[in-house]
């Protein structure tokens, strides 16, 4: 790192910074693109199909199907770039990158591996170092800009049919903020602290001492919400086929639909770590008390692509909501089952446990 | 008439939804696993260039024209498949031939000309049943594709020789015995 | 960095002002909620900051934007009649509450500790003295907001809805 800082005439500390901005934020957005194919392979696989498989590195290397990639790329970058007659231009091509920026954004705050001290400077594994007073509230501020992107994308196209799909988003997000909120604070008591950091620490390296396991309600009311955070099925209400045309993206191609496509993947990527940052130890290694940074890294990693996995495999099992029973969910279950389990907690608190 | 719908009744277990949930992605998880684990060629889909699926018999696809063992057509172009089919897709030209040594009965017609259009068959099998000699048979070829309308025309030659590899008969491009230019009907 | 952010703010609050279509005019309010987060961020409030861009651009302003989406105004409104009472009264108002804003933090204690010791980097604050200062004392106007709130909402639903 000293050397790399001096080749670049910057303190370690920014070389440092530089580093795990573009690893973090590539590796998320690579991952995205992957999750598009991961997606189309493991649809096809739940439901007895065989998905694509015949894109080919020069006619020859088929890899899985994982040149559909490059090969989907590559048509969205050749694709006539459309903006509709009466669309407002100016929103019209700000949208995707609402959408995209805040859906990445919200990584920086997760810790994807232990500190580790190297040369008597500590270095921490995540973009914003623990201790900037941000913490948890981060991400639930980024996933609040999050619906901008959604929403602008839908008025600016200046289509009824994307209105209605946009104006549907704002209010899921709003009604399942709530929720995500509530679970995120029973959190914050238990772990004495809300930086991600502390998180972590108070689960400690036993699976039985994660979250998932201390605050079962908790847990159930966030993964839910989280659902309709990200805009995926069943909650997808943003997008609807059968319903809205094609629903707040109706009116974009080419790069802009696929930066839109790419955002809901780097949500459900954000949603997964914060997922497994809260309740499943984040970088913590079960049964290992003091892991190896490779390994704490790997653990993130592999716990990352699992729920990422879960996302795909839910949206695949479960049919889509109605927007009233959405709605229904999100203020009169949802709801009430995170107030119950922020007062639980907070009793047992109080009881001195 | 009306139907009893029985109304299912939710155990509180139901209600809760988790559980048909949970149950519902252990079902998808398993097919998951099943596929994930079955080989391409296994599996339901059929991967069509490479793999191709057994054609049932009765299966309606390209005409063979059929022959007899020398080679002589048994086709006696009595143009019944012409006025049976619908598309009106085929197009006799008989002639006669010499019947000098007669190894096939007592026959003295043939096509000197058996042009299917494939591009306006609709492979129904009306020529199929009209035909009184058995000459003219649906079979299960139905890769029908080209790059312009000419290759469509499938002529007598083609026609006799379309299932030739399959059955392992030899390539015929000439009847064994020649025909009667002076006496050619056309209609 | 300051200047990024109380430039963002300022622009973004005028765009708002001047903006004649309703949509790009509650965008703009988002642009500088995110401004002041900025400003909180560089004031050593990372709470208020995220708070800022929770409860204001990610559910207050996604509200507001809603209900205009759903009364369906795209159309720019025509320009209303001047009303030379209200405008005058309008300017007054502002002016006042301004002087009132400036009074009051120039009189502050901490422009005065920044002025005396120069250097002195605030503390930054963390969600735990927030709430330290909210429950243990401020804890009656805390309850009496909570109440307040309680009734307005209440009074809401009784006026849309007569008939439960």
């Amino acid at each position: 790192m000293d050397k790399l800082a001096s080749l670049l005439h910057t303190s370690p500390a920014t070389a440092w910074m530089v580093v795990k901005v573009i690893i973090v934020f590539s590796a998320v957005m690579l991952l995205a693109s992957v999750w598009t194919w991961v997606e189309r392979r493991g649809s096809a696989m739940i439901q007895d199909r065989i998905g694509p498989n015949r894109a080919a590195l020069f006619g020859k290397i088929r890899i899985i199907g994982l040149a559909q990639l490059l090969a989907d790329g590559i048509k969205f970058f050749f694709k006539e770039d459309l903006v509709p007659a009466e669309a407002n231009k100016g929103l019209f091509w700000l949208a995707p990158f609402l959408a995209f920026v805040p859906a990445l954004m919200g990584f920086a705050i997760i810790p994807f591996g232990r500190s580790f001290v190297s040369g008597g400077v500590t270095y921490h594994l995540s973009v914003l170092d623990p201790g900037n007073g941000m913490g948890m509230l981060y991400p639930l501020a980024i996933g609040g800009m999050a619906v901008y992107g959604v929403l602008v994308a839908a008025w600016s196209s200046n289509n009824k049919w994307s209105i209605l799909g946009g104006m549907r988003a704002s209010a899921t997000m709003v009604s399942y903020e709530i929720g995500i909120s509530l679970a995120v604070i029973a959190i914050f008591m238990s772990a004495n602290g809300y930086d991600p950091s502390d998180v972590i620490k108070a689960q400690g390296h036993t699976p039985w001492t994660w979250f998932v396991v201390r605050q079962p309600l908790g847990f159930l009311v966030f993964f839910t919400c989280m659902f309709a955070e990200t805009n995926r099925l069943p909650f997808d209400f943003a997008e609807g086929e059968s319903e809205i045309v094609a629903g707040f993206n109706t009116e974009y191609g080419s790069m802009k639909f696929s930066l839109l496509a790419l955002a809901e993947y780097s949500h459900l990527m954000t949603a997964s770590a914060l997922i497994a940052t809260l309740y499943f130890g984040g970088w913590q290694v079960p049964f290992v008390k003091d892991p190896t940074v490779m390994l704490s890294v790997a653990s993130f990693v592999l716990k990352l692509l699992f729920f990422a996995w879960v996302f795909v495999w839910v949206r695949w099992t479960l049919p889509r909501f109605r927007y009233d029973q959405l709605m229904h969910l999100g203020w009169k279950v949802m709801l009430p089952l995170s107030m119950a389990n922020l007062v639980f907690h907070a009793w047992r608190m109080s009881q001195g446990h | 008439m009306g139907v009893i719908v029985k109304k299912v009744e939710l155990t509180w277990l139901d209600r809760t939804y988790v559980w048909p949930v949970l149950q519902g992605m252990a079902i998808t998880f398993g097919h998951f696993i099943r596929n994930l684990f079955t080989t391409t060629p296994n599996r339901y889909t059929v991967q069509y260039p490479e793999m191709k699926r057994e054609i049932p018999d009765g299966y309606r696809g390209l005409h063979e024209l059929k022959r007899f063992e020398g080679g002589e057509i048994k086709c006696v172009a009595c143009f019944m498949c012409q006025e049976a089919c619908p598309a009106r897709c085929i197009s006799i030209e008989a002639e006669e031939f010499s019947d000098l040594n007669i190894t096939q009965g007592f026959q003295e017609k043939r096509p000197a000309k058996f042009s299917i259009d494939m591009l306006r068959c609709i492979c129904c099998g009306m020529c199929e049943e009209a035909c009184p000699k058995d000459a003219i048979w649906l079979r299960k070829d139905y890769e029908l594709a080209a790059y312009d309308r000419l290759s469509m025309q499938y002529g007598k030659w083609d026609l006799m020789n379309t299932y030739s590899d399959a059955d392992g008969k030899a390539h015929i491009n000439q009847d064994p015995t020649p025909s009667v230019p002076r006496r050619t009907i056309a209609l | 960095m300051f200047l990024t952010f109380a430039l963002i703010t300022l622009c973004a609050a005028l765009g708002m002002l001047l903006q004649k279509n309703v949509i790009v005019a509650g965008l703009c309010l988002v642009a500088t909620f995110f401004g002041l987060a900025g400003l909180f961020l560089l004031l050593a409030n990372p709470v208020a900051a995220a708070f800022q861009l929770i409860v204001y651009s990610g559910a207050i302003m996604v509200l507001v934007l809603f209900v205009i989406m759903m009364l369906n105004s795209h159309e720019e409104e025509p320009a209303q009649a001047s009303r030379p009472v209200q405008r005058w009264l309008g300017v007054a108002l502002a002016a006042l509450l301004a002087l009132g804003s400036i009074k009051l933090v120039s009189a502050s204690a901490g422009v005065a500790a920044l002025a005396k010791s120069g250097a002195a980097v605030p503390t930054a604050m963390t969600l735990q003295k927030v709430g330290t200062t909210l429950f243990a004392e401020h804890v009656l106007g805390f309850e009496v907001a909570g109440l307040l709130l309680l009734v307005a909402m209440i009074g809401a639903v009784a006026l849309t809805k007569r008939n439960l």
